[in-house]
């Protein structure tokens, strides 16, 4: 019986054509009869064949490492020639984590494009989302017509309110000294003894209205009468501590003024007192609304309610807001459409009488000195809702 | 043939790799280097990746020649293109960075390259397998088989570095060792092959 080896060693012999004709011929007749035989003269090729196969491939290898090596070599020698060719050029060698950095750019650049794409759409969709919520948030007005009462330190006001609505929610509300006010516009006198004009809209969904003189004293008001259509309220000091302003140094204008009459006003669009000045340009307000003047002082918001006078100290009318779209145009109501007002109430014989100033000690003066003497009369408003 | 830098249409290529001029292989092995170095660049690779793609396209492009089965219907280039870009995207795809789409910059023509990439491959298997099971064979079968079936060293000199007696000897183990090889062979081969 032979041993597989001896097989093997036969098959050697078969496949090289080493065996006698006779032993061939025995071999071939007994494949043919015989499939195991044939099935380990099967195994027996693939084994040597893949032998000498995977030999090959080992040597096939090792020739294209060697002419990789030499392309690599030569490669190398022709930039140490150009080197050596140009001494004083930089050598750029790129250190192992610039090349760490290089190999991750090839490879991410698709991704990090994709990323940074999105990183700047998200933040202009936030912006523009932010900008149109708050547009949103604003009180509806006219088209391009804009009233102008401040909104007091609004945001940080507002992230205080809830603050304290969180934290404080049982305790007493915080005394009005501390409290700066939601909206704040400008008022001046009507009577010597306590009466106001300022905007409607200033007060508009008012708790309570407090009135700030220039040298900080503080009175509590009342509104006594608002006529929306013509954008003005009549305030009422009701502090017992208040005991009159004094005499009023300007008049009412009844009548229209002319176009054209230089014009100023007081106000307080900030912490101060400020005056600005410019000209009637038109008798007519927004969109045609006779119950205004157009004027062309820059006002802000803050100087709403703030009386508006002509050269001779008569006033003519009172701030109440400006056009966006157009440069420098303001509106004020007319004085003709307060005194009506005021008229209309006196003789509904109220508890206090409206005397009204009846000579102006403006009349004549400089612009300086008349500011001097009407300073004491324009008042902050400041709005609690 | 010329000195230096000889220059071979394709038809001079194949006869003279088929015929076993390394002169001529190393020749074709610079000529399309760029090309492939390119396109693994292109594609998110780097400078070794691209040299080990080339090598292995140009093995499955070597091999095919020396068999005398390759069936060339296009130029070199653009078979060889062909093998590798099949390569590199079997490549990206391990590495899951593959994106569906390739950048390519030559004509990408269908050329039967993608079939022999395939053969090659179940080659490798077999050579890996082959590979392992020397590994598990053990010495000195191991060095025996080696020595004269990958080294191509003769009998005698086999005989005379392992100390046997004669080559009679020398043959009887090796054929031992053979059939030992086979039963680790088959078995690893088969396994994988059921996979």
């Amino acid at each position: 019986m032979k041993t597989e080896a001896d097989y093997y060693a036969l098959f050697d012999a078969y496949q090289s054509g080493q065996l006698p004709p006779e032993e061939q011929d025995a071999l071939e007749r007994r494949l043919a009869a015989e499939p195991d035989l044939a099935q380990q003269l099967a195994d027996f090729n693939e084994l040597t064949d893949t032998l000498y196969g995977y030999g090959q491939r080992l040597t096939t290898r090792r020739k294209l490492r060697a002419m990789q090596a030499a392309l690599d070599a030569e490669k190398a020698a022709t930039e140490a020639i150009i080197e050596t060719g140009h001494p004083t050029m930089p050598i750029m060698r790129i250190s192992r984590t610039e090349q760490h950095l290089r190999e991750f750019w090839s490879s991410h650049r698709a991704t990090i494009a994709v990323a940074a794409s999105v990183a700047i759409l998200a933040v202009f969709a936030t912006l523009l989302g932010l900008e149109m919520w708050r547009t949103a948030q604003q009180k509806p007005s006219l088209y391009g017509y804009t009233v102008l009462r401040r909104e007091v330190e609004r945001i940080k006001r507002n992230q205080r309110a809830m603050n304290k609505a969180l934290t404080l929610m049982d305790e007493p509300r915080p005394n009005e000294e501390a409290n700066p006010g939601k909206f704040s516009g400008t008022g001046f006198a009507l009577t010597t003894d306590g009466y106001l004009v300022t905007s409607y809209h200033v007060i508009q969904g008012a708790d309570s209205v407090l009135i700030e003189s220039r040298d900080r004293q503080r009175f509590r008001a009342e509104p006594v009468f608002s006529d929306v259509a013509h954008d003005l309220a009549i305030l009422r000091i009701t502090d017992p501590k208040f005991n009159g302003f004094g005499r009023l140094p300007y008049s009412f204008k009844r009548g229209l003024a002319e176009l054209g009459e230089r014009v100023y006003t007081l106000g307080y669009p900030r912490e101060d007192l400020v005056f600005n000045d410019g000209s009637l340009s038109a008798r007519s307000g927004f969109e045609g609304d006779t119950g205004f003047y157009q004027i062309s002082i820059p006002v802000n918001p803050g100087n709403s309610g703030g009386p508006l006078l002509d050269d001779r100290g008569n006033l003519i009318g009172i701030i109440s807001g400006r056009q966006m779209d157009v440069q420098s145009a303001a509106f004020a109501t007319k004085s003709s459409y307060l005194m009506r007002l005021v008229d209309s109430l006196a003789t509904a014989k109220p508890a206090q009488p409206y005397n009204l100033p009846r000579f102006n000690q403006l009349t004549g003066n400089t612009r300086p000195q008349q500011l001097r003497k009407l300073q004491d009369f324009v008042f902050v408003v400041k709005v609690y809702e | 043939m010329g000195k230096g830098q000889p220059s071979y249409t394709d038809e001079e290529f194949v006869a003279a790799i088929q015929g076993g001029d390394d002169r001529a292989l190393a020749q074709l092995y610079r000529l399309h280097l760029p090309m492939i170095s390119h396109l693994v660049l292109q594609n998110s690779g780097t400078e070794d990746e691209a040299k080990d793609v080339y090598q292995e396209g140009v093995m499955v492009f070597y091999e095919k020649v020396r068999e005398g089965s390759l069936e060339l219907s296009c130029q070199i280039k653009t078979y060889l293109y062909a093998v590798c870009r099949r390569l590199w995207l079997k490549r990206l795809a391990e590495k899951n960075r593959f994106n569906g789409r390739l950048e390519d910059h030559e004509p990408y023509l269908e050329t039967g390259a993608e079939a022999d990439v395939d053969q090659a491959e179940e080659r490798d298997q077999r050579f890996a397998t082959m590979a392992e099971a020397l590994n598990h064979l053990g010495e000195p079968c191991r060095s025996l088989l080696e020595g004269f079936y990958l080294q191509e060293k003769s009998m005698q000199q086999l005989t005379a570095e392992f100390g046997y007696t004669n080559a009679d000897n020398a043959k009887n183990q090796k054929y031992k060792c053979l059939v030992r090889l086979k039963k680790l062979f088959f078995t690893h081969y088969k396994e994988e092959e059921s996979f």
